[in-house]
């Protein structure tokens, strides 16, 4: 807010691929109190694919559930085996998973390629550089895990059509960021984004398939205080740039879970106007909590629709882990982005939110 | 809105229950449509699912009705009893990814599935009556259906108005094919619905729209008028509506007839926009409305707030878990009680392992001599090591509390209140071989029903 406006300022970068951009001094309608408001309409994992997947994966995908348990139990060898043995011992190893070395090759994406941000501000041997060059030291361990786990892959993978689907389709995933403290879009250097939950649905065009500015949103002060995180950050030349000490983001999936994504450090890089909000999420994921919130959220049989063996990505997780060491040094999360899409929304924010009546000590009778 | 049965009592015969320990609750019980049963059937009102039908003996039915599942269709179609004296050996390889073939734990004392769900035969004497009919067993033998479903009781009830058997409430995607009780309509005008959910039975509009109503009303009267009625829409009643039972009309203004239950007229929230929802009635002086409500929990026992809504827990504050478990054979017997085999609940909770499953999922301890006011919760003896049922007296056994007969957990890594960290674990989300929070209420997905 120290900045002055530069209202006048148009968003000419923003145009390219960018629907909806508009002068800088629309911008008043939406910008209220030096508030505006956003809902997350699209989330995927960065990850850097070439066209046929041989560059990042020149070993090919990983194998699955389905794959795997054919490996170790082939139908065709005459043995009698056990349920126990066979689909409890497996289903055993994705609820306790462990360390010991891995039985079947884990494809790790290879190359120096990668999409994210430098998170720590060094350029290690591990790290990516952009697709163009001009972006080096980039932290995004966890596209070393995934990238070539089908699955995950766009735009054909299972997670990575559903996740984003069931995102948009259940309030319970409803991610809404909130800019205070706006003078400009274009230039300010200090303002402060607020996450929280949001309680409605999505504002759809006529087709029900593209996200509309415009809509309301009633900020979720009731179950979803703790998804409530404040970043600091500015904005310069129309990118927002913003970082937080932690974030918890809901997810869900299809069949009920409640779940979570527990972010350190992240950061948000997001190209902003009046209608729209694109960019990047980047931080670290703790892996204990990445791994049981797939495991949660997704069962077996959705894994199996893309060769997504839960107890390969856990070994995987904690040998790229490379950040929060424990006390034993061990590393406890992992870098990671995520390619983001919002559009903006008027937030609400209940003047009284109701707490449940029922008092944590009444009688439960329920 | 006819033939309505009045109020009943709760049911009787809950003093049968081993060693006389409990004793019937007084409270307000669902009103059901009395239509005409064969001789020997019955309606039991029960704690959990409402008015049921019951034999002779007061045991309760269900039926099985068909469900696909993702390798194929479990169950039983209308007029079509499968289940048999096959004592199945293996898996049917019904949940993908898994394939069949494979020997099924304690295969040696596996019951069939006619153990397990006793038929209920008719005799060659016997008379269709309404929706009550017979059909054919490939056995020969003949059976009572209702509305076309083979009828069963459960070898789990033990007194009348036990459900141990099954539920009417809406099960997560991917669960097993459940039997669930049989039962009559519930006397409420055609406007209206009963759903069973966590809390109760929940009153609704005929589509699952949440009815409210208002301390401020009186039977006769009501207090919401003019900008009330901006947020709340009465329930208005048909001309000729009358009263009859708990369901009574008040005219709120000339020729404008408004629906009351149990003395309180009723309305919907405006601005409702999912089905059972809980929202109006966090609104002071409002309240949702039930036919009757779930039994009460073990004294001491907590409602917890977490991220999407409320969850049953215990004194500490720590959230409850249901185990929830189907096996794979075609008949779908419950693995989800200590009758039945552990090894799946083990393998989920303990890698297979009983003691690190007791850490990860540890029961709720009942204190010695306590007590539950109803059949719903009951503390039972486990034998930790087995999982199984305790003998009496037998050393190492834990005194745990049950509901429906099946002990709940805790989980070991849940950190404080309304912390929901072990929802959703096992196979299936939890919904098949796994554990699912208590939940009582969800204001985001359906998992309080």
């Amino acid at each position: 807010m120290k900045h002055a406006a530069k209202i006048g300022a148009l968003f000419a970068a923003m145009t390219v691929g960018f629907a909806g951009a508009a002068v800088a001094d629309e911008s008043a309608n939406v910008i209220r109190n030096g508030t505006i408001g956003y809902v997350l309409t699209d989330y995927h994992w960065a990850l850097y694919q070439t066209k046929d997947g041989k560059a990042e994966c020149p070993q090919g995908f990983n194998d699955g559930p389905r794959e795997q348990f054919k490996i170790l139990f082939p139908a065709d060898d005459g043995k009698k085996r056990t349920l126990l043995e066979t689909q409890l011992a497996r289903e055993s190893q994705i609820w306790h998973p462990d360390l010991k070395p891995e039985i079947f090759t884990f494809k790790e994406a290879q190359g120096k390629t990668g999409l994210g941000m430098n998170l720590d501000g060094k350029v290690g041997p591990n790290d990516f550089t952009s697709p163009d060059g001009s972006e080096k030291g980039i932290d995004n361990q966890l596209y070393r895990v995934i990238g070539c786990v089908a699955n995950y892959r766009g735009p054909d993978g299972t997670l990575y059509h559903f996740n984003n689907k069931f995102m948009q389709q259940h309030e319970y995933a409803r991610v809404l960021i909130e800019l205070t403290g706006v003078d400009s879009l274009v230039n300010d250097n200090d303002v402060t984004l607020t996450t929280y939950r949001g309680r409605d649905g999505l504002l759809t065009d006529a087709t029900g398939n593209s996200f509309m500015p415009g809509g309301t949103q009633r900020a979720d002060h009731k179950w979803g205080k703790e998804f409530i995180s404040r970043f600091k950050g500015k904005i310069v030349d129309g990118v927002l740039t913003v970082q937080a000490a932690e974030y918890h983001q809901p997810t869900t999936w299809a069949f009920e879970d409640v779940t979570d994504q527990w972010f350190k450090d992240p950061r948000f890089q997001l190209k902003i106007n009046q209608d729209r909000a694109e960019g990047m999420l980047a931080g670290y994921v703790d892996i204990e909590n990445f791994y049981l919130q797939m495991a949660r959220a997704v069962s077996t049989h959705h894994q199996s629709y893309g060769q997504q063996s839960s107890p390969s990505i856990y070994r995987a997780l904690h040998k790229l882990a490379d950040a929060y060491p424990d006390k034993d040094g061990h590393n406890t999360a992992i870098s990671f982005a995520a390619d983001v899409k919002f559009v903006q929304t008027f937030i609400e924010h209940p003047a009284v939110e109701t707490a449940a009546k029922e008092a944590d000590t009444r009688p439960a009778r329920h | 809105m006819r033939n309505l049965g009045k109020l009943v009592g709760f049911v009787a015969g809950l003093s049968l229950a081993a060693g006389g320990a409990y004793a019937a609750e007084k409270r307000l019980m669902e009103d059901y449509v009395k239509s005409p049963m064969p001789p020997g059937f019955q309606v039991i009102v029960t704690e959990l699912e409402g008015p049921v039908f019951a034999d002779a003996k007061g045991k309760t039915l269900y039926k099985w009705p068909i469900k696909s599942i993702r390798n194929g269709d479990v169950g039983e179609q209308k007029n079509k009893p499968t289940c048999d004296d096959t004592v199945y050996k293996v898996n049917a390889g019904l949940m993908s990814p898994y394939p069949g073939g494979f020997t099924l734990p304690e295969v040696e004392t596996r019951p069939s599935c006619l153990q397990v769900w006793p038929a209920v035969y008719a005799t060659a004497e016997d008379k269709p009556v309404g929706k009550w009919t017979i059909v054919d067993r490939k056995d020969g033998k003949k059976q009572w259906a209702y509305d076309g479903f083979a009828l069963y009781t459960s070898v789990l009830d033990e007194v009348p108005g036990d459900t141990r058997g099954g539920t009417r409430r809406k099960e997560g995607g991917d669960s097993p094919a459940y039997r669930e009780p049989v039962s009559p309509a519930p006397a409420v005008p055609a406007q209206f619905g009963v759903y069973s959910v966590a809390k109760g039975r929940f009153l609704a509009t005929s589509i699952g729209y949440s009815v409210y109503t208002y301390d401020k009303d009186t039977a006769t009267k009501s207090a919401c008028t003019g900008s009330c009625l901006n947020e709340w829409a009465p329930m208005l009643a048909a001309e000729n509506a009358v009263a009859l039972g708990d369901w009574a009309v008040i005219e709120r203004s000339p020729g404008v007839k408004q629906w009351t239950y149990r003395k309180k007229p009723l309305y919907t929230r405006i601005a409702d926009e999912k089905f059972r929802s809980y929202e109006g009635g966090d609104i002071p002086g409002w309240h949702n409305v039930f036919t009757q409500t779930e039994p009460a929990a073990p004294k001491g026992f907590t409602v917890q707030d977490t991220r999407a809504g409320q969850v049953l827990a215990d004194k500490n504050g720590r959230t409850l878990y249901i185990y929830n478990c189907g096996d794979d054979a075609i008949d779908e017997l419950a693995c989800d009680n200590p009758n039945s085999p552990q090894a799946y609940r083990f393998a989920i909770c303990g890698g297979g392992d009983p003691d690190v499953c007791n850490k990860t999922f540890p029961y709720v301890i009942a204190e010695a001599g306590a007590k539950s006011e109803n059949r719903a919760w009951t503390p039972v003896d486990i034998n930790p090591k087995t999982g199984k049922f305790a003998k009496p007296g037998e050393a190492g056994a834990l005194h745990v509390w049950a509901y429906r007969g099946r002990p709940v957990y805790l989980f070991g890594n849940d950190k404080k209140p309304g912390d929901v960290s072990g929802d959703a674990w096992g196979e299936f989300n939890g919904h098949r071989n796994g554990f699912k929070a208590f939940w009582l209420r969800d204001d985001f997905r359906t998992n309080a029903g």
